[in-house]
């Protein structure tokens, strides 16, 4: 189309030219990604599709067969994972919260030390944290045999994932909202209950959230505390035990797929209902 | 309906005063204002009365009552923020009910008073809106109507209109003011803004950097301000530093001659100055009236000055004199405002009466 030097000066921007350089980058750019994204999720491909075979045959017998064993001998595994996870939750939240609100709502010396302090358990390594938690045990004499070791080392684990969504979460909810409570007569605890909780409840589900993945995918820091104690192997322990025991069996592939997929489902429905506001400042995001 | 006595307050933030011996005493169904620029320490006052800042000195009594030990959920008051103070998780109703839920009322009760309270602010029907669903004077009436349903013995407003725009603010201050009258309840409101202050209080406290510079009604702090802050704060004024020359009685009142540069100015003397005390004169724009050759001669002074920059505002023209060095705002109103518009550079003459006197340290 012939362009007329004359022409007057409109609100639309120019049409874009196809230049041969522009075309190609934008290709290219694509195709990065997408290569990215397959290298990322091979794994996974290649993990589901093992877990649906015996001796290389993909059938709907063999699928069955693999499957059954994750309701079969793997159901107690899964359910201990389960446990654990909610339980550490539970602490998790119940420490986290006084902790986050005196944060926000109050000013103390030291204020800053302390928060590096609780965030602490995030830039160690999990062998470190491990062998501490085992050395406390030990000078402790307490919950060695028991369930609660498990969810207290992951409790310590996972406690700053939870605390930081509370911290944003309460910054961002404005002081106006208690104090008017206050002054239409809620106690202290009324005014928790009715008014904060339930106003920083995306807050706490995004707590809830990067608590579950570490602690439901957690096994290091469980060889340590747990080793070979019965009745206490969480899913993520027992794969990687058949794993060095039995090597790359296809019923064990179908319990990691398991696993895969309840942890996809749960980040999926999160992000889908919530978004990833509170996910910011925690290392997830 | 308390008597609200504030004795002696003072709050210290670390090095800082926000509020300095602090002495108020606000009758049963009083409704007064503090009033003051930001920062003069009228907010902190106010949170104190509710008992969400802790007075560093100082005791607050409701009645009889000493109240400083005493959280805000202890004090039976009712106090309406500025902004975000709806609970966005609740619809109106809840809102509204909810001083009387917490205490563990009857549903029933809760229900039949919510709509009373709604009715009194004439939002009926709008029950289960959510809080967002509503504009922000709607939602500030609604505030209103929670804190009301709980019955309590003294309202606080915290600038409950700065966030609205100017036509809402006209009329919504004068529905607080309606309910005030109608509940009986002593009423203490805190703003910046004169004209708020002056539409709806009984009495006026002025405050700045953390004092009380005056108290009095409308009238009292607008004709007769005590103070250099006061004088200049509330409406305009023209300003002029002078020594007083000479001091007589006359026809039963004193007058004093102020030499103030090269202007001397008669002023009546209700404050017994002698010659050589150093004064601040105040002359309302309002007050100077420009002279025609006709009514000239009844003014305590006449002077002479060059008509610099005139302003049409509408209602009101206003215009800068220059009387020898000195620079006089005069404020003109009515028909004869139009006279003075186009004499820009001309000379007149001006009259004024009214010279409020401060002493100067």
């Amino acid at each position: 189309m012939a362009t007329n030097s004359l022409s007057l000066p409109t609100s639309k921007p120019a049409p874009r030219t196809w230049s041969f350089s522009l075309r190609w980058t934008e290709i290219l750019q694509h195709a990065y990604i997408i290569f990215c994204c397959i290298i990322f999720v091979l794994p996974f491909i290649a993990l589901f599709q093992y877990s649906l075979q015996k001796s290389s045959i993909i059938s709907l017998n063999n699928v069955i067969a693999n499957y059954s064993y994750v309701f079969g001998s793997f159901k107690d595994n899964l359910i201990t994972s389960l446990q654990v996870s909610a339980l550490a939750i539970i602490i998790n939240f119940l420490i986290s919260f006084p902790a986050a609100y005196a944060i926000v709502r109050y000013t103390f010396p030291g204020k800053r030390f302390l928060l590096s302090l609780l965030s602490l358990s995030l830039y160690v390594p999990a062998v470190v944290l491990g062998f501490g938690l085992v050395l406390t045990y030990n000078f402790g004499h307490i919950f060695i045999g028991s369930i609660w070791g498990l969810v207290f080392a992951m409790a310590v684990g996972t406690y700053p994932l939870m605390l930081t969504p509370l911290i944003v979460a309460l910054k961002d909810l404005p002081p106006s909202f208690e104090e008017a409570a206050l002054c239409l007569g809620a106690s202290r605890w009324q005014t928790i209950t009715r008014i904060v909780l339930p106003l920083i409840g995306q807050g706490i589900a995004a707590g809830v959230l990067l608590s579950f993945i570490i602690i439901f995918n957690e096994y290091l820091v469980t060889l340590f505390v747990v080793g070979t104690a019965p009745g206490l192997t969480t899913a993520s322990l027992r794969v990687f035990n058949l794993v060095r025991t039995a090597g790359l069996l296809n019923t064990t592939a179908a319990l990691a797929a398991t696993m895969q997929i309840i942890s996809f489902v749960v980040v999926l429905v999160f992000f889908r209902i919530i978004g990833t506001r509170y996910l910011k400042g925690t290392y997830l995001i | 309906m308390s008597r609200v006595r504030l004795v002696n307050i003072t709050k210290r933030f670390g090095n800082t005063t926000a509020v300095s011996d602090v002495n108020m005493d606000i009758a049963e169904g009083e409704f007064v204002t503090l009033l003051g620029p930001s920062g003069c320490g009228k907010t902190t006052t106010l949170r104190m009365i509710a008992g969400l800042v802790e007075p560093t000195e100082g005791k607050i009594y409701f009645d009889e009552q000493l109240v400083n030990p005493l959280p805000p959920n202890r004090r039976n008051i009712g106090f309406v923020f500025q902004t975000h103070s709806l609970f966005p998780h609740m619809n109106v109703t809840d809102n509204i009910g909810f001083g009387l839920s917490v205490k563990g009322e009857d549903k029933q009760k809760i229900a039949a008073r919510v709509q009373e309270m709604l009715a009194l602010i004439g939002l009926q029907g709008y029950e289960k809106r959510m809080p967002s669903e509503l504009s922000g004077g709607q939602q500030q009436r609604v505030a209103l109507a929670r804190v009301l349903a709980t019955n309590p013995r003294v309202l606080l407003f915290d600038e409950p209109l700065s966030a609205l725009d100017r036509n809402l603010r006209d009329q919504l201050k004068y529905n607080i003011l309606d309910l005030q009258r109608k509940t009986h309840k002593t009423a203490i409101y805190v703003t910046h803004d004169q004209s708020e202050a002056f539409a709806i209080s009984d009495r006026i406290f002025v405050m700045n950097l953390g004092r009380v510079e005056q108290v009095g009604t409308q009238l009292d702090i607008y004709l007769h301000p005590q103070t250099e802050f006061v004088a200049e704060f509330i409406g305009s004024n023209n300003t002029l530093a002078g020594e007083v020359i000479q001091s007589s009685d006359g026809a039963g009142e004193r007058q004093v001659s102020v030499q103030a540069g090269n202007l001397t100015i008669q002023c009546r003397d209700y404050l017994g100055l002698k010659t050589g005390d150093h004064v601040l004169a105040f002359i309302r724009p309002e007050n100077i009236r420009v002279l025609d050759n006709a009514s000239s001669n009844h003014y305590l002074n006449q002077v002479e000055g060059t008509v610099e920059k005139i302003v049409f505002e509408g209602s009101t023209v206003h215009f800068d004199a220059r009387v020898q060095d000195t620079l006089l705002r005069v404020e003109l109103a009515g028909t004869e405002r139009l006279t003075i518009l186009n004499r820009e550079g001309a000379r007149v003459r001006l009259g004024f009466d009214e010279v409020t006197l401060i002493r100067r340290n």
